[in-house]
């Protein structure tokens, strides 16, 4: 009896440090993949902090002796930088604007509104997210510098302002409204202007928040627009900007550095939007 | 009719303007790009009609080839590789332990960073001297002499294309996540009241229940690596030997830097076919095979 006890014991033991031991190891393989995927940002860190001008490999490389921000300030000093950094917010933040408003608009009718010819025009939207955007580059080109608009900000800011992707997202959200709300809205004499500003739009606040946050880091890390569509250097974005200095000076401290600054608006994002990147995601399968 | 243009005053104040910006920044490009493609045009001087010349001189040119070549080589050393990774990291955070969600959110980074910064990282990390990490680290572990990584023709792309996986399986991993959560558990449940072990459970059960989601990032990765082009731009500069120039850095170099519009205009446009077919086949094997069946 009791050592029918005890042998029911041991083989709970066991089981239990069975579970534990599979625990173990899933934690150990967690982190040590979380190591080398956050290995390339601590060399940009720790590269950005240096003194030094060449990479020298030793792991004191990593973690600085004599941390020194010395690169951010002759970074913050240059103009030409500056300048990037400015037309980067300009060319992100007047598109997330305008895509929020037009997308929920132009959501909130595939979405609720019936007119003729509604199947036919959105499916032809759709069927434009299966064009790669290289396709189009080089007749946008074209039209672009016959407006005069290559190295102004007009060839991001127009063609940018709306896009099929979010507005898709938009309509998906907006179909789970239920239609007794905005009957009830219709019943009280609200005309479409006020139910989309009065309910449609407060209703979307968490579509609005996951278009605003994909599209700004989409737009911010864009690279293919502004390397075709601007050709003095004082016209590109951040993100064009540091290709270029890629490509020119051997400086490992100040190249560091620049990455840091044009990927720390993304993380700040990043760590206050989490949920809606990876529901984004999900959702629409475009990639940051 | 003045009624009905007023009921629908929303509709049409948004649409109308809506559906006229589409017509002119999507469609009209379409139809535009086969236009300049039957030209000999470069951005300055007169544009020479040469009609199909452009397509024809294309199944003649041997970097078109090459560069099939190099995106199919690129396909090899990525697709598999990050779903198999990807599909790893789903499985761990699939556990649910704790902490589960903080790891997803760090495997997640590199999806959100733009890829010209991750370059410029693995520019310097692959660096081809003493300096670079990779060759400390091989030559303190292996001894093995400095690797020029990016000189090398079969090295450089496969490096380009490490780039891809490390920037791509986060997604990957969502994918799958999002799959594995749509799973019956009853069926997991029974596997090992059966006494199934996890792997068998993996292999006979979990991966063949996900084969939609499989199928779904097979052609997802496949279109993706047909657009690859900023790391051979910023890493390679599609050398040594071409030997990494991709289908679109060909495209790109063509038209921007041999200004030779219409021919480019032409390789973008089979590109684009190519693209086409894939997402049709997609959309049709996809609206076949959605359901587990019960």
């Amino acid at each position: 009896m009791c050592l029918m006890a005890v042998n029911k014991l041991n083989r709970g033991m066991q089981l239990m440090s069975i579970l534990n031991l599979k625990k173990i190891a899933i934690y150990f393989l967690m982190i040590m993949l979380a190591v080398i995927f956050v290995f390339p940002f601590m060399i940009m860190l720790g590269g950005s902090l240096n003194n030094r001008t060449v990479l020298v490999a030793s792991p004191s490389m990593w973690i600085p002796e004599t941390p020194s921000l010395k690169n951010y300030r002759s970074i913050m000093n240059d103009e030409l930088v500056l300048r990037w950094l400015l037309n980067s917010v300009v060319i992100s933040a007047i598109p997330v604007l305008t895509s929020i408003i037009i997308c929920c608009a132009v959501g909130f009718i595939f979405a609720k509104k019936r007119f003729w010819g509604k199947q036919v025009l959105f499916w032809m939207f759709m069927a434009v997210l299966m064009i790669p955007s290289q396709m189009t580059l080089i007749p946008r080109y074209i039209m672009y510098s016959k407006f005069n608009w290559i190295d102004t900000y007009w060839a991001f800011l127009v063609p940018g302002i709306w896009s099929v992707m979010y507005m898709f997202l938009m309509r998906q959200f907006i179909s789970t409204i239920p239609d007794s709300l905005l009957d009830a809205a219709n019943i009280d004499g609200c005309g479409d202007f006020r139910v989309f500003a009065e309910m449609i739009l407060p209703l979307c606040r968490s579509a609005i928040a996951t278009v605003a946050t994909l599209s700004f880091v989409s737009k911010w890390n864009d690279f293919m627009n502004p390397l075709i569509f601007t050709s003095s250097d004082s016209m590109y974005n951040m993100i064009v900007g540091l290709a270029s200095m890629l490509q020119k000076t051997g400086n490992f401290g100040i190249q560091m550095a620049s990455a840091v600054v044009t990927f720390l608006p993304t993380l700040i994002l990043f760590i206050a939007f989490q949920r809606y990147f990876t529901e984004g995601i999900a959702l629409s399968g475009i990639k940051g | 009719m003045l009624k009905a243009i007023r009921k629908n005053s929303f509709i049409l104040i948004v649409l109308i303007p809506i559906l006229i910006h589409f017509l002119i920044f999507e469609i009209f490009p379409l139809g535009f790009s086969f236009y300049i493609s039957l030209f000999n045009w470069s951005l300055v001087g007169n544009h020479e009609f040469v009609g199909l010349r452009n397509w024809i001189d294309l199944f003649q040119d041997p970097l078109v080839g090459k560069s099939l070549l190099v995106t199919f080589k690129f396909a090899v050393y990525y697709i598999l590789p990050s779903m198999i990774i990807g599909m790893t990291l789903a499985l761990l955070i699939n556990t649910k332990l704790k902490f589960a969600n903080f790891f997803k959110e760090l495997y997640f980074l590199p999806v959100v960073t733009s890829i010209i910064i991750l370059a410029s990282v693995w520019k310097w990390i692959f660096v081809g001297d003493k300096g670079g990490i990779v060759n400390f680290l091989l030559e303190t572990l292996f001894g093995t002499k400095n690797q020029k990584f990016f000189s090398d023709e079969n090295m450089a792309l496969f490096i380009t294309a490490l780039l891809s996986i490390y920037k791509a399986c986060g997604s990957l991993m969502i994918y799958f996540y999002a799959g594995l959560k749509g799973l019956p558990s009853s069926v997991f449940e029974a596997a090992k009241i059966d006494g199934a072990n996890s792997w068998k459970a993996l292999t006979k059960i979990t991966l063949p229940l996900l084969r939609p989601t499989i199928l779904y990032i097979v052609i997802i990765s496949t279109i993706d690596v047909l657009q690859t082009f900023e790391s051979s731009f910023i890493l390679t500069g599609g050398g040594p030997n071409y030997a990494t120039t991709t289908i679109v850095y060909h495209i790109y170099k063509t038209a921007f830097v041999n200004m030779d519009m219409g021919y480019a205009s032409s390789m973008a446009y089979i590109l684009f076919i190519i693209i086409l077919i894939i997402s049709l086949i997609q959309y049709k094997v996809l609206n076949k095979d959605v359901s587990y069946g019960g």
